[in-house]
Order: C-alpha cells, then sequence, then structure tokens
C-alpha cells in the first residue's frame, strides 16, 4: 500500500514502443502528486502514450508505472479507472448515450455508485462546467465545446484522485476555458493530481504550477511555469513558445518572468513606481 | 495500419499497368476452368508462380495458400471418400478408405482454387488498389463508383483504430472489456455507439468536403498521376492473350 508521503503516481525508468525498435518513450523516470502539472511538448513527444500509461491502457515494456503504489501491469483498466481519470481528446470517442445526464453517469455507475448517488455526482459536475440545463439533451446536439465539456464532467463526477485531461481547451471559446481552468485550480487546491496535455500556454502559465516539458520521448525539463516559460532556448529546443505576455515582459526587460497580464500589469506599475 | 495485401517492389510485374495485370488475372481465371485436366491445371499454376516469384511476392503468397489449405483439404478428403465414381481403393487408415477416382477429383478441384487464388494474387499482392481504380476510371468507369471502392477500402481500417480509441475511452470511465461473454456483451453498445455515430458523422462530413471540392461537376476528371505503361506492357499482353488462345485449342482441338 502507498504511504501517506508516497507520490500517487511514480514512473520508473518507463520505456515504451509500439513497435520494436522504434521507442517512443525512452526511459522517463519522475513522481506526479497533488497539484496542478502540464505536459507539453511537440506532436510526437511521446505525452499521450505517457499518459495511457498512467491508467493501465498501455503497460510499459520496460520499468514500471506504480499507481497508489500498486504496478499498473498488476490492475485493469477498469480498475485503474478509481484512481486515474482519463479525459480523451475527442469527444466523440467516448460519448454515446442519448442524454447528456446519462452520459455523465455512466463512470459513476461503473465505479460501484448507487444511481443516486451518480446522478448527484453527475449533476454537481455538470453544474461546474456551466451545463445545467443541458442533462436532458442528446450529446450530439451539442456543438463541439459544449460536448468536450461533457466528457470532462463525465470523469470528473468519477472523484478519482487523479484526473487525466488531453488537450482540453482545444475548440473551446473564452468562457470554456475560463471554466476549464477554475475546475484545475479547485482540483489543485482540493488536493487532487491533475496532468493535462496541452499547447496552449497561455492556460498552463495560468493554471499550472508544475511543468514536463516531453521531447523526443524523454523529459526535457521538469520545473515552475515560471522557470521553463523564463528559458527561451529550452522552449525552442522543444518546439514551444512562452505565452505572448511573458515574451512582451522579457522583450521589456522585466526582472521578472510574468505568466498572466495581470502578473504583468503589476510588473509595469511597479517599475514606473 | 494497411487493409490491402498490395506488396511494394520495383520488379516487370510491379512496373507493368494495372489493365495489363488486370488481363492476367482474368485470362489466369478463365484459363483454370479451360484446363479442367491434371497437367494442364499445373502447368497454367506452374505458370502463375512464376509470374509471383518473378515478381518477389512468393512468400506473402504462400501465407495465403497455407490459409486455403484447409478448403483445398477438405475436397480431397470429401471427394476421395465419396465422390460417386469411387471403385479403386488408394489409401485405407483403419475402417476409412480413399479412393482413387475421388482423390484425383479433389486434386482437380484444389488445383483449380489454387489457380483462381494465384491468378487473383498477382493483381492483389503487385497492384496498388488506388492505381487500379484509377486505371479502371481513366478507361470510363464512373468516378463514384471509383470512390466508394477507395472509401471501402479506407474506412475499415480507420474504423478498426477509432473502435480501438472508444474502447479506450470506455475503459478509463470504468467500463471492465475483460472476462465473461456478459460482461463483453455488456461493454458491445458503449463502443458501438461511438464508432456508428462517429462514422456516419465522418461519411457525412466527407462527402460535404468532396462536394466542395467539385465532386459531382460535370465532365471528365483529370488525374494527378501520369499513368505510365511500360513498353514491355504490349508484348505481355500479347503473350497474356496468346496463352488464351493456346488453352482454347488446347482445350477443343487437342482434348486437353
Amino acid at each position: 500500500m502507498m504511504s501517506e508521503r508516497q507520490p500517487i503516481i511514480q514512473a520508473r525508468d518507463v520505456h515504451f514502443h509500439y513497435t520494436p525498435g522504434r521507442p517512443v518513450l525512452k526511459g522517463i523516470t519522475l513522481d506526479l502528486g497533488p497539484g496542478a502539472t502540464a505536459i507539453v511538448g511537440q506532436n510526437g513527444a511521446g505525452k499521450s502514450t505517457f499518459v495511457r500509461l498512467l491508467n493501465g491502457l498501455l503497460k510499459p515494456v520496460e520499468g514500471q508505472v506504480l499507481v497508489a503504489g500498486v504496478d499498473t501491469r498488476q490492475m485493469t483498466v477498469a480498475q485503474l479507472a478509481r484512481t486515474v481519470g482519463l479525459v480523451f481528446q475527442n469527444p466523440s470517442d467516448q460519448l454515446f448515450k442519448s442524454r447528456v445526464l446519462d452520459e455523465v453517469m455512466f463512470g459513476p455507475l461503473n465505479l460501484g455508485f448507487s444511481a443516486q448517488e451518480a446522478r448527484e455526482r453527475a449533476e454537481a459536475a455538470l453544474a461546474e462546467l456551466g451545463l445545467e440545463g443541458l442533462e436532458a439533451r442528446n450529446p450530439y446536439d451539442l456543438g463541439l465545446a459544449e460536448r468536450k465539456l461533457v466528457t470532462v464532467a463525465s470523469v470528473l463526477a468519477m472523484g478519482t484522485p487523479v484526473i487525466i485531461l488531453d488537450e482540453p481547451t482545444i475548440a473551446q471559446d473564452q468562457v470554456g476555458v475560463r471554466q476549464l481552468g477554475a475546475i484545475v485550480d479547485r482540483l489543485a487546491r482540493a488536493g487532487r493530481t491533475v496532468i493535462t496535455i496541452t499547447h496552449d500556454m497561455e492556460f498552463v502559465a495560468r493554471h499550472f504550477q508544475r511543468v514536463l516539458v516531453f521531447q523526443d520521448g524523454r523529459v526535457l525539463a521538469d520545473d515552475t511555469a515560471e522557470a521553463i516559460f523564463a528559458q527561451p532556448e529550452l522552449l525552442a529546443a522543444a518546439g514551444l513558445q512562452a505565452p505572448p505576455i511573458t515574451r512582451l515582459g522579457q522583450a521589456l526587460g522585466l526582472p521578472a518572468t510574468v505568466l498572466t497580464v495581470e502578473a504583468f500589469v503589476e510588473a509595469v506599475r511597479a517599475g514606473e513606481g | 495500419m494497411r487493409l490491402s495485401l498490395y506488396v511494394p517492389g520495383d520488379t516487370w510485374v510491379h512496373r507493368l499497368d494495372p489493365m495489363t495485370k488486370l488481363l492476367m488475372t482474368v485470362v489466369g481465371i478463365g484459363l483454370t476452368f479451360l484446363l479442367p485436366s491434371l497437367q494442364g491445371g499445373t502447368l497454367l499454376l506452374v505458370l502463375l508462380l512464376a509470374v509471383l516469384g518473378s515478381a518477389g511476392v512468393l512468400h506473402r503468397a504462400a501465407a495465403v495458400y497455407v490459409g486455403v489449405a484447409i478448403v483445398a483439404g477438405t475436397f480431397l478428403v470429401v471427394q476421395g471418400l465419396v465422390y460417386p465414381g469411387n471403385a479403386v481403393p488408394a489409401l485405407t487408415l483403419g475402417p476409412i478408405v480413399f479412393y482413387r477416382e475421388g482423390l484425383l477429383v479433389g486434386l482437380r478441384l484444389a488445383l483449380r482454387l489454387y489457380n483462381i487464388l494465384s491468378a487473383t494474387l498477382i493483381l492483389v499482392l503487385v497492384t496498388h488498389p488506388s492505381d487500379l481504380v484509377e486505371a479502371v476510371v481513366r478507361r470510363g468507369a464512373s468516378p463514384r463508383l471509383g470512390y466508394v471502392i477507395m472509401a471501402v477500402l479506407q474506412v475499415i481500417p480507420t474504423m478498426m483504430a477509432t473502435a480501438s480509441t472508444i474502447m479506450d475511452a470506455q475503459r478509463s470511465r470504468g467500463l471492465e472489456t475483460e472476462g465473461s461473454l456478459w460482461v463483453r456483451l455488456k461493454a458491445f453498445v458503449p463502443v458501438m455507439g461511438p464508432l456508428v455515430t462517429g462514422s456516419l458523422i465522418a461519411t457525412e462530413e466527407r462527402a460535404l468536403a468532396l462536394e466542395v471540392r467539385g465532386f459531382s461537376g460535370e465532365g471528365r476528371p483529370t488525374f494527378l498521376k501520369e499513368e505510365v505503361i511500360p513498353p514491355y506492357a504490349t508484348a505481355a499482353r500479347l503473350v497474356t492473350v496468346a496463352a488464351l488462345a493456346a488453352g482454347i485449342a488446347g482445350r477443343w482441338l487437342l482434348g486437353w
């Protein structure tokens, strides 16, 4: 069993390939614990493969992934789903119920919650994502952004200690991005482990305390968002760019790395003062 | 993921245009029925294997041959046991007696099966499906028909990949897909629902994408690639037609 101080996810020298001789992950060792962690990197860097190892969809070729102290090889994906929830990038890959409420209740029911509990959890998750009033709608009658939020709600309702979001902000307008950011913040404050794959650097800068930069199957950097975005060369090597406001601050020679517009304004005003 | 059995290569057979290979296949199948004797069937099989061998695809053909061996074996067993003309015992295994006449009939049927298969493999293993469809459309077949054929070839691997992703998404929400038959049946709807819905949406979007690019426009479309017909294609066609003529002559004039 996991001790209280043990990280909920431990990756130990994880290697993986889909085709022998063509490694996708080349020895990843890291711990993931409470808080918000963003995984960034170019397409093909191994980000999606890595998160699929965390919930047992894939098993390491070498090394091991421990979830709550247990090797993922010893558990089925359905068993791991009690601990690790994964929201897929494309909502069409999972929506199948004819009502939004039923769709969101699907996960909690699979975990063994009673129908009443599952309903309460589903309604709470939908409310948190601003989807109240859509409970009886067919998910396929909703727009892409709302469908994506329904898939987030469906995993949120499962109440797993670990939540992985794969590109959650794609197709979202500002309202949707704000709601997702608020959820990340709340879950992180509540001591849950939130892991997000994203190319949205502004979303990362605003909501994630820790950033993992993946490149060519390895972790190129593992640090705070501030430290990562302060290194343009590192980001360039990984095919990334800091958010525009951060680059503007760097171009103006601000002493600290600013991650948000609010921080930028504050830094400029402090400079003027 | 690859659906077609096409084996890339740069042999003389690969370089032949698809219509010549189509002709070889049709003639090969025709000769199979024109030459019912063991000798004629064997000669045809040797010729077809020579073509496949020179195309460097015998190893892939062998895998197909092994796959249908059970059918060929069934011909031998059934005919050897119960062919109405059975008279001369050829093999006795305890109470089971195989007869010479039936075994010969079974052998002829098996030869016919392998000849049809070999002739078809010239087209399947050495001709890319899109090249064949394009060649047929160039000669007047409907572009819609060509699109339907290619769409079917493309949609199956796509659907298989999508089904795998959907399965992963549902398992990630705690759906158990491994275990008893009932557990697997329960997993059927959550997987098939998104798969069918997604396929319908994708089909509609693909149709719209085709329309906005003028798929239904009037007039014959032009083609992205120039059709390359090697100089020896004419000779190959003549030899193929000559083989057919020889088969016809042999069957009716020489009694092959």
